[in-house]
């Protein structure tokens, strides 16, 4: 048994139906998706929307409405692509990538829509005007007593109940985005492009709901990183994207969670782990692993039985291998 | 490479060849199981892209209101899972064969790319399916690719995440499987490491 470049070159070519083999296994495969398919349809949980956000948590509502408007929301400071915030930049690649979504989470979230309620709601139109003609230190308290007054807010006959204070407009406006919310005319309101009619872009829609309607929701808890929650599944006992183990395992490591920059720590931890496999024929030591691993041992062991190691070649034998032209790897 | 001409006339008809993909015969060591992962992994992605096909053209949502098509999400949901796993499998006994000795490098190469760009492709296909799930991946996963400066890809936008998964990265994935099957065609499977178990034995490692 001759060796070239550590491969066996006498061999035996022994009869095949590839065509038989590949329909095999494209009915194999048909087989196995179409009885899962038929046992167990398909996952899907469903979704958090503006409309049932509203409805179920009005005083929450009220208070991310709230942020958005007074600039204290995650995405109102949020940094590029969205903005000139500074709130979410992990990199200096981050910042030097710009402004590629433009999102101003005061007028798109909040005084985009009101305006539009304030054609339904005659009492809009006065609060939006005293909001946008007030200085900023004006707005600032504002914001901040009622954000104060939300926290004890309590929601009855249909609308949030807080203390009485100096709020200014604010009490009607956020009134009328929960009525919005609550009347699902929200998510028309966020995806409405007003150029093009189409809604491809759901960006703001789910750009509204991602802070704390869908971190505190209750059946996103399982998916969070930290929780291993990128390769769980939305629904108990699907399997989800599991590929994804070596990633989420990265995403646990001490250094990387409590890093100012864990998602791009962990993505770009998580490719080293991909060139290293992607380079491994050309990584000294490494490219040798399997050999002394042994498990070839095993898949090979009816060649090995038939092939004992100084035994001289069984007539028949074809030496050399198929493509030597391409050998330059 | 002297003469380009010749060189890529050479190149098209070994690709082109019927002996390059009817094989008659194969090597004594390719057979069983662990020699059909490679074309249950490629025969899950046929079922993936037949699926695939069947919802794009309907548009949409569709298979949220029209239970035929809902059954065939389903069937796009597993046939992904499958293709997930028997590659998964088909990597793991490429590994433990050494699989890029004998010129394979590339194939290996190959191979790892495909992994890569399926992940994308995968990722995707949960963005736009419009539940808690696709909801939940696009927020979430929205910092990492803006950290990295990739922020032109914006996972919240249902529209471009459909172009993503029905066109740009099943495209790519496909020119990639495509090059690696070819590469496995046209070099044949790795044969086995040379026995040197035996103390006895008097075969050469290289």
């Amino acid at each position: 048994m001759a060796t070239h470049n550590d491969v066996v070159t006498h061999y035996r070519m022994v009869p095949e139906d590839f065509v038989k083999h590949l329909v095999s296994t494209l009915v194999i495969v048909a087989v196995v998706v179409l009885a899962a398919s038929l046992l167990f349809g398909v996952p899907e949980k469903t979704p958090l929307t503006i409309k049932t956000y509203a409805t179920q948590h009005p005083v929450a509502f009220e208070q991310m409405a709230l942020r958005a408007l007074d600039g204290q929301g995650q995405i109102a400071n949020y940094g590029p692509p969205y903005n000139h915030g500074t709130g979410s930049i992990q990199t200096p690649l981050q910042s030097l990538q710009g402004v590629l979504h433009p999102i101003n989470a005061a007028t798109d979230f909040i005084i985009h829509p009101l305006t539009m309620a304030a054609s339904l709601n005659p009492r809009v139109r006065p609060a939006l005007t005293s909001w946008t003609h007030a200085s900023a230190a004006q707005r600032a308290h504002w914001a901040l007593a009622y954000t104060k007054a939300l926290s004890t807010g309590t929601y009855k006959n249909g609308v949030v109940v807080t203390p009485g204070g100096s709020y200014g407009p604010l009490p009607v406006m956020l009134s009328t985005t929960l009525q919005l919310g609550k009347s699902g005319l929200m998510s028309g309101a966020l995806m409405r492009s007003g150029v093009v009619y189409e809604r491809f872009n759901t960006q703001n829609y789910l750009l509204f709901l991602q802070g704390a309607p869908l971190q505190k929701d209750p059946a996103t808890q399982t998916l969070a990183g930290n929780h291993w929650g990128i390769i769980h599944p939305a629904i108990a006992g699907y399997p989800g994207a599991w590929w994804m183990t070596i990633p989420t395992w990265i995403y646990q490591w001490p250094f990387v969670v409590n890093s100012k920059a864990p998602d791009a720590l962990a993505l770009a931890i998580g490719f080293l782990f991909w060139l290293a496999l992607a380079f491994i024929p050309w990584i000294p030591g490494l490219n040798r692993l399997p050999r002394y691993l042994g498990v070839h041992k095993l898949i090979w062991k009816n060649f090995y039985h038939n092939h004992p190691p100084g035994a001289p070649p069984h007539t028949g034998e074809t030496k050399g291998e198929k493509g030597e032209s391409l050998d330059a790897s | 490479m002297a003469n380009w001409t010749l060189t890529t006339k050479k190149l098209v008809a070994d690709v082109m060849s019927a002996d390059t993909w009817l094989p008659s015969e194969m090597p004594e060591y390719a057979q069983g199981f662990m020699y059909m992962l490679g074309s249950l992994t490629a025969s899950s992605f046929v079922v993936v892209c037949i699926s695939g096909a069947l919802l794009a053209m309907n548009g949409p949502d569709s298979w949220v209101y029209n239970s035929a098509l809902r059954f065939v999400d389903a069937t796009h949901f597993w046939s992904a899972q499958a293709f997930f796993f028997f590659m998964m499998l088909h990597l793991w006994r490429v590994f433990f064969t050494g699989a890029w000795r004998g010129g394979r490098g590339r194939t290996w190469l190959l191979g790892a790319i495909a992994f890569l760009i399926a992940i994308p492709t995968a990722f995707t296909g949960f963005l736009i399916n419009g539940d808690l799930y696709s909801e939940w991946n696009a927020v979430q996963a929205k910092d990492g690719l803006n950290a990295l400066g990739l922020g032109w890809v914006n996972l919240t936008n249902s529209g471009q995440m459909f172009a993503m998964h029905v066109v740009i990265l099943p495209l790519t994935l496909s020119a990639v499987i495509a090059l690696h099957i070819i590469r496995v065609r046209l070099k044949s499977v790795v044969p086995p490491y040379p026995e040197v178990k035996s103390s006895n034995s008097k075969v050469e490692v290289k």
